[in-house]
C-alpha cells in the first residue's frame, strides 16, 4: 500500500485553489448584489465586439488537420506513458522486457517514418 | 478520516460531473465536466493506491483524449435546430436503444450477486504481485514479462490508428515549401552572394 500521507500537501493546494478561485468569483457577484450596483439591461448583457454587433456563431468548424496532430499527439503521448513503468522494472524484466520494449518502440517508429514521408508532420 | 472525506468528495463530484456531461445542453460544456470528471477519478485512483493510474488519466485522458473529443465536438459543426427537428422522426429508433440500454442494465445489476468478485484476493491463476513494490513497478514487472503479446498487440493497434488517421485526413497539400534540410545545409556563401565593388552614382547590375 501507499504511503497517501505524501499526497496530502498535493489535497490542500487543490482545496486552497478551490477555495481561491470560488472567492474570486462570487465574492465580487455577492457584493455586487448586496450593495445595489447590481442592475442589469438589455444593453449592458449584450455581447460587445469591439464596436460591431457580433455577427458569427463561435461554432465554427475547425481543419481536420488539427484533429491529425491531436491524434499522432495522443499515439506518441501513450508511447512515452509506456515507457515509464518499463524503465523502473527493467532489473525484474531484464533483456527481455527490453527487447518487448524495442519491438514496441520498433512498430511507432515504422509509424513515425511512415508520418514524416507521407508529410503528415508538415504544415503550410 | 481526510481519506475518506476525500474519497467521498471526488466520488460525489465525479457522479455530478458524470450527470452534468449528459445532461449540458451545449458538447462543448459536456467535454469541459468530462475533464472534471477525470480529474476526480484520478483522485480518487491515488485514494486507493493506483498512483500510475491516476497520473495516466491525468496525463494522457486530460491532456490528449479530452482535447481530441474538444476537437471532434468543433469538427462536428452540430447545428441543433436540425437535431431537434429529427426528434419526433428518430423516437422509434431511440426507444428501442433505450430499451435496450435498460435491459442491460437490469441484467448487470441482476447478475451483481451471480458471481461475486471478491476485490483483494487474487484468484489461483491469476499473477501476483508484491504490495511492497511501488504501483509503477508492479505494473512494468507484468506487462514487460507476463502480457508482452497484450503490450505488442497494443504497439500495433496504436500503428494501424496512426496509419489510419494519416490516410483518412491527410490532404497533399500543394504550393506548400516544406524544409529540405539537405540541401539548406549545404547551401554555401558562395553560392548565395557575390561581392561588388560599387562606384558611386551609378546603377547596379543585377
Amino acid at each position: 500500500m501507499t504511503d497517501l500521507s505524501q499526497y496530502l500537501p498535493i489535497l490542500l493546494f487543490l482545496v486552497v485553489a478551490l477555495a481561491l478561485s470560488s472567492a474570486f468569483v462570487f465574492l465580487p457577484m455577492g457584493v455586487s448584489r448586496l450593495t445595489g450596483t447590481y442592475k442589469p439591461t438589455e444593453a449592458k448583457l449584450a455581447e460587445y465586439e469591439c464596436g460591431f454587433p457580433a455577427f458569427e456563431d463561435s461554432r465554427s468548424q475547425f481543419d481536420v488537420r488539427f484533429y491529425l496532430v491531436a491524434i499522432l499527439f495522443i499515439i506518441f503521448d501513450l508511447e512515452a506513458a509506456f515507457l515509464f513503468p518499463w524503465a523502473v522494472s527493467l532489473g525484474e524484466t531484464g533483456w527481455i522486457g527490453w527487447g518487448t520494449m524495442m519491438l514496441f518502440l520498433f512498430e511507432l517508429v515504422i509509424g513515425f517514418i511512415y508520418a514524416w514521408k507521407v508529410g503528415a508532420l508538415e504544415w503550410e | 478520516m481526510i481519506q475518506l472525506v476525500s474519497f467521498y468528495i471526488f466520488a460525489s463530484i465525479v457522479i455530478a460531473s458524470a450527470a452534468m456531461v449528459i445532461f449540458a445542453r451545449n458538447p462543448v460544456h459536456s467535454v469541459l465536466w468530462l475533464i472534471v470528471a477525470f480529474f476526480n477519478a484520478a483522485g480518487l485512483m491515488v485514494l486507493i493506491g493506483a498512483e500510475f493510474i491516476a497520473m495516466l488519466l491525468v496525463i494522457v485522458y486530460v491532456g490528449a483524449v479530452a482535447v481530441l473529443f474538444l476537437f471532434v465536438v468543433m469538427m462536428l459543426d452540430i447545428d441543433f435546430a436540425e437535431l431537434r427537428a429529427g426528434f419526433v422522426k428518430n423516437v422509434p429508433l431511440g426507444l428501442l436503444l433505450a430499451v435496450v440500454l435498460a435491459a442491460e442494465l437490469v441484467l448487470g445489476i441482476g447478475a451483481y450477486q451471480a458471481g461475486a468478485v471478491a476485490l483483494g484476493t487474487p484468484e489461483a491463476g491469476a499473477a501476483t504481485v508484491s504490495a511492497a513494490v511501488p504501483n509503477i513497478e508492479a505494473i512494468g514487472g507484468l506487462l514487460y514479462s507476463k502480457y508482452v503479446f497484450m503490450f505488442e498487440t497494443a504497439g500495433l493497434i496504436l500503428l494501424v490508428a496512426m496509419v489510419g488517421a494519416i490516410v483518412l485526413t491527410h490532404r497533399k497539400s500543394h504550393g506548400t515549401r516544406g524544409q529540405s534540410i539537405s540541401s539548406q545545409v549545404q547551401r554555401r556563401p558562395e553560392d548565395a552572394t557575390r561581392n561588388v565593388n560599387q562606384p558611386v552614382g551609378q546603377g547596379i547590375e543585377l
